[in-house]
């Protein structure tokens, strides 16, 4: 009994703690030169989409929930927002080489029209990131065009 | 009462504590993974500017594919995979695809010369990725990364060459209909883009060696 009660004071301690570790945030005001706007044309519509629907885990500026404030929301978050970073970076598409950037577009293509992204646990929350079927078509008729061009 | 109400709270808190150690072990996992990336990456750049123009003069100069042996383990893995694809397996792709990833770590890229290694890189770090995706990625998925290695397993052929008697083909309905290549160790057709559903579609394109 005392042994629990121990245990769990701890373990509230421990949560509380943690609450004060600092945490990094992924946010920055600028457009770098390497965006993939600044690379390719993107008509503003369609660069639209990609800021609402993609731009939280794939460019380094995130659009915070104010649950990120919470820990450990903040860590799974960051987590999620590096893996998806690593994958495909809007802000950094510039620095890829034509390699890298040919199969990072096709990727992008075939996981919007798989419905793969944006991920389900994120539209869930963010409902306006959801994909319209014309959002879908513009996008892929958008990523052909600079494919043929590279 | 009260010993139940501790007991209930310790395991909710438990419960949440546990979940989230492993995801940090992941993510410190996959932070490794990416720093050492990044040191990549940032080497990869430093060479970019002058990559471009040495880049075409070397492929050029090497119009006929030479004689290499050092490229057989990463271009055996890759055959690995087109034969797994052929036959519909999710699994031997797999396979082929964790082959590939030590087969690139064990290649000696002291005896290439700057302009060959800047292009190598660029391949390298592409062909990485179509890897790592063909080892976890659903079959049709394994397919799309397989259109991209096979571009990139080209022109590690075109760069480096290969000792190796290969076949470029090409299936004119992959890749959403504007075509694809890969290689293949046989003439006779088997596609890896449809597997049983189109084994024969395609044809070959030139021989190699």
């Amino acid at each position: 009994m005392k042994i629990l009660r121990r245990i769990f004071f701890f373990l509230l301690i421990v949560l509380v703690g943690i609450q004060f570790i600092p945490t990094k945030y992924n946010i920055s005001n600028q457009v770098l030169d390497t965006d993939i706007s600044k690379t390719f044309t993107v008509p503003s519509n369609i660069q639209n989409i990609f800021q609402k629907s993609c731009y939280d885990c794939h460019s380094n500026n995130t659009n915070y929930p104010w649950y990120n404030k919470i820990q450990p929301i903040n860590w799974l978050l960051g987590n999620h927002i590096e893996k998806g970073k690593k994958e495909f970076n809007f802000s950094e598409f510039g620095t890829y080489s034509k390699r890298k950037q040919k199969s990072k577009l096709k990727s992008l293509a075939s996981q919007i029209k798989d419905n793969e992204m944006p991920l389900g646990s994120y539209t869930l929350i963010h409902r306006n990131a959801k994909l319209s079927k014309e959002d879908k078509v513009l996008i892929k008729q958008w990523s052909t065009k600079i494919l043929d061009s590279l | 009462m009260k010993k139940s109400i501790y007991v209930i709270a310790l395991i909710t808190i438990l419960f949440s504590a546990c979940k989230n150690d492993k995801k940090q072990t992941e993510s410190n996992s996959m932070d490794n993974m990416q720093s050492q990336k990044m040191d990549m990456k940032d080497d990869h750049n430093h060479d970019m500017s002058m990559s471009e123009s040495s880049l075409k003069e070397e492929k050029n100069s090497d119009a006929a594919t030479q004689k290499n042996s050092t490229t057989s383990a990463i271009i055996d893995s890759y055959l690995q995979i087109k034969n797994a694809l052929v036959k519909d397996s999710k699994k031997g792709a797999s396979e082929g695809g964790k082959m590939m990833l030590i087969a690139f770590e064990k290649f000696d890229m002291t005896k290439l010369t700057d302009a060959q290694h800047i292009e190598y890189m660029d391949i390298y770090e592409d062909a990485k990725e179509q890897a790592e995706h063909i080892i976890k990625s659903p079959i049709d998925h394994q397919r799309e990364h397989f259109e991209n290695l096979s571009v990139d397993i080209n022109d590690l052929i075109v760069l480096l060459g290969t000792e190796k008697t290969l076949y470029q083909s090409k299936c004119p309905m992959a890749g959403e209909g504007k075509g694809a290549i890969w290689i293949s160790e046989f003439k006779e057709i088997k596609n890896p883009f449809f597997g049983s559903k189109m084994i024969s579609c395609g044809s070959v394109q030139k021989q190699i060696n």
